[in-house]
């Protein structure tokens, strides 16, 4: 009998490190790549006020394509991005950015606008325009996304930037399993940015 | 005969086993390493490399690590279902004529269909809370099930197994209230853990321990019916081994676990609440408290048998 119990024991020691193995492999496969920086630009938002990607160092950036005529995808885009907005609404570390890929419409009044009807209610969310033409180059250059054909082919990627301006991922912007990594993956930036800031 | 015993024994183990793999999956965040079901990002084999993903999938969910993860523990819930089956056969071939380990099995057979289903539901519903729990609550069901008709089989080949130990008799009310709480109190656990978990999603920045905090009345009502467990299992402890004539190595055995494990769950809990919430100690915390489980029902079964063999 106290054979058995060693066997036991033996067991599900053996299960406990086996386990603690791959909770940790499961932990360490967060780790999410540096894909590249975001280039320079310069863009104004929906206060009229100039947002650049200096703005970007230090926070934690959600970055997605829009323009407010857009009967596709884009509710769903911006209703996803409000509910990320309000979930980190705690949070001064983590800000949003949608950038309209229609200019010509999309003006600084419009913006304003379409940030009151949505509930954007402080500076954690810029909506952001620019010419046409900086606009595609940013799109097409700096985010690597598709750009021939604005404002209807427009992403519809949400992209996950650093605090030290670098992208991170791109994730299905309508898509609510998408989202829930993308929170998982902004925690974990967040915290990476708490413990770089506390030790310097 | 023996060949349905040694199934019905092998498939309650690996049963246990799969709770302790779906334990591991639900605490390393695996749950939806593959997002689709039955296959894992539209292969039967999950990718190994994120150029082999379907294109209508967003490889932002691609992590290989998790897919891997999630895969092994539908490959086990499987095997685990095959063996199941077979157990099946053979309790019909064997114990036709004996209804309780007929449909036992049986029972148990088609909620591991269900569970089969409601792992699908589960990955449509992007890991619903209490549809976890749900998870959960089925297989512990059919474990005891399984267990329920191997200690059948047991007595059917040791009649007299029993026949030499004398437990007091009006106790039936202690198991029985030992039982539901115990059930309850898993209920309770997994409710901690996912009103944490609901919270987290809610508050992604926040610490585990002072979400805890937050969930206030759930915690203590967990802490107080582990005690009333805690003086039940040392009831009939008392009751079965130290008031009785001649108790059987099994109640012996199953009784002195149970306190032993009692003892460590109250250990592991007070960890997770007052220490820090880890992972591992969570997934043994739910998995020890699935064995007392399976132990109260051969304490309870042996208690029986006794009383129908001194009849």
């Amino acid at each position: 009998m106290n054979k058995l119990y060693l066997y036991i024991f033996l067991c599900v020691l053996f299960m406990g490190v086996g386990a603690s193995w791959v909770i940790n492999t499961a932990n360490e496969s967060h780790d999410i790549p540096i894909i590249k920086k975001v280039p320079n630009f310069n863009f104004i938002n929906q206060n009229g006020e100039s947002f650049s990607d200096n703005h970007l160092k230090g926070k934690i950036t959600v970055l997605d394509f829009f323009f407010t005529n857009c009967p596709g995808p884009c509710p769903i885009m911006t209703y996803n991005m409000k509910s990320l907005y309000d979930d980190f609404s705690n949070s001064e570390k983590v800000q949003f950015v949608s950038i309209t890929v229609d200019p010509k419409n999309d003006n600084i009044e419009v913006l304003k606008n379409y940030a009151k009807i949505n509930g954007i209610t402080d500076e954690r969310w810029q909506l952001l325009t620019s010419d046409l033409s900086n606009i595609k180059s940013l799109k097409r250059e700096g985010f690597m996304l598709f750009a021939d054909e604005l404002p209807q082919g427009h992403a519809i990627k949400f992209i996950l930037i650093d605090d030290n301006q670098n992208i991170r991922k791109y994730f299905d912007g309508t898509d609510e399993a998408s989202l829930t990594i993308l929170k998982k993956d902004i925690s974990n930036l967040v915290k990476e940015l708490k413990r770089y800031e506390k030790r310097t | 005969m023996k060949l349905f015993r040694i199934f019905s024994y092998l498939s309650t183990c690996l049963t246990y086993f799969l709770i302790f793999v779906g334990g591991m999956v639900r605490v390393s965040g695996a749950g939806m390493g593959c997002p689709d079901w039955p296959k894992c990002f539209d292969r039967w084999i999950p990718p190994t490399d994120i150029s082999q993903l379907p294109d209508y999938i967003d490889p932002a969910k691609f992590n290989i690590v998790l897919a891997w993860i999630e895969y092994c523990n539908r490959l086990f819930g499987a095997l685990v279902g095959l063996t199941i089956t077979i157990t099946l056969v053979l309790a019909y071939k064997y114990y036709f004529h004996i209804p309780v380990i007929k449909w036992s099995l049986t029972v148990a057979f088609i909620l591991t269909l269900i569970e089969g289903w409601i792992g699908a539901v589960l990955v449509h519903t992007i890991l619903n809370p209490v549809t976890i729990t749900l998870h959960l609550l089925l297989a512990l069901i059919i474990v005891m099930l399984l267990l329920y008709a191997a200690q059948e089989s047991y007595y059917i080949e040791n009649p007299y197994a029993e026949k030499n130990s004398k437990y007091p008799l009006n106790i039936n009310w202690a198991f029985i209230v030992l039982g539901a709480s115990l059930f309850i109190e898993i209920i309770i656990g997994t409710e901690v853990r996912g009103g944490l978990q609901m919270l987290r999603k809610e508050n992604p920045l926040l610490d585990s321990n002072f979400l805890l905090y937050m969930l206030g009345p759930f915690k203590y009502m967990h802490t107080i019916l582990g005690i009333v467990i805690l003086f039940l299992s040392i009831f009939l402890w008392v009751k079965l081994v130290k008031q009785s004539d001649n108790p059987s190595e099994v109640v012996k055995q199953s009784s002195a676990l149970i306190l032993v494990l009692i003892f460590l769950q109250i250990v592991s809990g007070e960890i997770l609440v007052f220490i820090k919430v880890k992972p591992i100690i969570q997934l043994f915390h739910l998995w020890f408290a699935a064995i007392i489980m399976g132990l109260i029902s051969v304490q309870y079964s042996a208690w029986k048998k006794s009383q129908i063999a001194n009849e």
